[in-house]
């Protein structure tokens, strides 16, 4: 065996020398394909991270009328907590939000103080499990008999109801788009990556058809004769990946730090564990597309 | 250690056979000439043998083992045991006499003690042991048949085929090649050479079968190339 893996080693080598246009030509792309691919999931990833830090902050806010009975609140508060789609169900009350809405204008908190009544309405704040479920939880407090009684406006439910089912359902579509786009673009890359390894390997085929005649007609196995290839379309692909694990490394290290300092508020980060599985991926992506590629060709090209 | 029965070889529908109902049996040990016009069908003879090609009908058995049966994957352990030798030498130009030759027991896995010991004795055989280093450009056309003689015969294979091995020589080159290929018979090898070079086989006077038209019209020891033009 040890024989076999020098020669395997030395067969790709001279290969690589006389091929190396070609092999340059395949590295790149899968590079660039395996690249865009990591660029895609980690940006993926950074967007899920927004839209889950926006997703948590999506809540239901039912504002009370001045003067609600305090067991009528509770009873919506109560009826609210029993459902499973509700995480938790806060009570404000005027005051609090007179306090509030102080902090919000540091910058002039006299205005607030020169109001002779406070004119906010107490309100119950409720969380959700899922931000989906917007729609769902709405309707069911609008068809709660006590929330007329309890309601800042009760003949315009809308007005006393304040939830972001707008900014969810956008937040939604745009992930799906991305996603889509992402997965066609991905889709597209390998087949690139594919055809090029794929071209590379008939290349490499083509330019040792001689030794290839000589080694079936002495007798070498079919593995014998087929492995320098894939090995040849492996290592393409892994020095490939190799490159984009570099390159996004060096963006993880020195790009992402300045974005993130240009957009302070959004969750702009990567954990180790998810880029573990990122390069991973890249990796195990990389030898695939390898075989794949060079195992199409040696069934095209190189028939035993 | 070679048997036919009833072989035809159709490679085109609708057009005439390469050979038809070929009946033959070569021993082991055997020193045999098959002769015959260009398109006589001695080159598809050879490709049946070695499993290039299968027969449209009959049966061939080669060392005992049907070729008709045989399954793809057993193909190289057949070939590893028939050496097989052509008009254009087939040597790799970027390797030496010498790796030419070991490159034949590297790719069937052979150790590198055996390759050291075994390449050299085969290049001394062929009377090539000054010429290791030089590359196939460095050689006459006589010393390249003889580096992948010495290449067919560096794994002692039981049988050796040669197809119009001295097609591209003189009739001098030609004798001295047939001289090394009866050497390596009266090691116990069988040697089927096919070829039209009338002189030769005449003066070896040994068996020949004529092919005309894909079929054998004649099959006889101590032979003679036998046309008239
Ligand atoms: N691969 C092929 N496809 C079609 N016809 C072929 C092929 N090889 C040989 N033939 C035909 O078979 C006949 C015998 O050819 P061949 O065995 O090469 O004869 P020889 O070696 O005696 O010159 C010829 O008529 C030739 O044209
Ligand atoms: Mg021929």
């Amino acid at each position: 065996m040890a024989i076999n893996l020098g020669y395997f080693v030395r067969e790709s080598l001279v290969s690589f020398r006389r091929n190396w246009v070609m092999s340059l030509g395949a590295i790149i792309t899968i590079y660039l394909s395996l690249l865009l691919v990591g660029a895609s999931i980690g940006s993926s990833v950074v967007v899920n991270n927004i839209v889950q830090s926006v997703e948590d902050k999506v809540s239901i806010r039912i504002f009370l009328k001045d003067g609600a009975a305090p067991e009528d609140v509770e009873s919506l508060q109560n009826a609210l907590l029993k459902d499973e789609r509700v995480k938790g169900v806060t009570y404000t009350s005027k005051e609090q939000a007179l306090e509030e809405l102080k902090k919000t204008m540091e910058d002039s908190p006299e205005i607030v103080d020169q109001l002779d009544v406070n004119p906010l309405p107490a309100s119950l704040d409720v969380d959700l499990e899922d931000p989906r479920d917007v729609m769902d939880v709405v309707a069911f407090i609008k068809a709660n008999p006590t929330f007329p009684n309890v309601a800042d406006k009760p003949e315009e439910p809308e007005k006393s109801l304040k939830y972001g089912q707008q900014i969810v359902n956008q937040l939604f579509t745009f992930t799906r788009i991305l996603r889509t786009i992402g997965v066609v673009f991905i889709a597209m890359l390998a087949v690139i990556s594919l055809i090029f390894i794929n071209n590379s390997i008939r290349l490499a085929i083509y330019a040792r058809r001689k030794e290839i005649g000589i080694m079936r007609l002495v007798g070498a196995s079919n593995w014998f004769i087929r492995t320098p290839f894939l090995m040849e379309g492996v290592v393409q692909s892994l020095i490939g990946a190799l490159l984009t694990l570099g390159t996004l490394g060096l963006v993880n290290l020195y790009v992402v730090p300045i974005v993130r300092d240009q957009l302070p508020f959004l969750p702009f980060s990567i954990s180790g564990t998810v880029a573990v599985q990122i390069s991973l991926l890249l990796v195990i992506s990389g030898i695939v597309i390898g075989v794949i590629g060079s195992g199409f060709a040696l069934r095209r090209y190189l028939k035993v | 250690m070679i048997s036919m029965r009833d072989v035809s070889k159709q490679y085109v529908p609708d057009k005439p056979a390469a050979l038809i109902d070929v009946n033959v049996d070569i021993e082991q040990g055997e020193f045999v000439f098959l002769v015959g016009h260009s398109g006589s069908g001695k080159s598809t003879f050879i490709r049946l043998m070695l499993r290039e090609i299968l027969p449209t009908t009959g049966t061939i058995a080669v060392a005992g083992q049907d070729l008709g049966k045989m399954r793809n994957w057993k193909v190289p352990f057949l070939r590893r045991n028939i050496g097989c030798v052509f008009q254009d030498f087939k040597l790799l130009p970027n390797k030496t006499t010498y790796e030419n030759v070991a490159f034949a027991l590297e790719v069937i896995g052979r150790s590198k003690h055996v390759i050291r010991t075994q390449v050299p004795e085969v290049l001394r055989l062929v009377g090539l042991e000054d010429k290791m280093e030089s590359y196939p450009d460095e050689l006459s056309g006589g010393e390249q048949q003889r580096v992948s003689i010495a290449r067919a015969f560096v794994n002692r294979p039981p049988l050796l085929l040669a197809d119009e091995p001295t097609g591209n020589l003189d009739p001098a080159t030609s004798l001295g090649i047939m001289s090394i290929l009866s050497r390596i018979n009266k090691t116990g090898t069988t040697v089927l050479i096919a070829t039209h070079d009338r002189e030769m086989v005449d003066s070896m006077r040994k068996r020949v079968i004529a092919l005309e038209g894909g079929r054998i019209i004649r099959d006889q020891s101590r032979g003679v190339y036998g046309y008239g033009d």
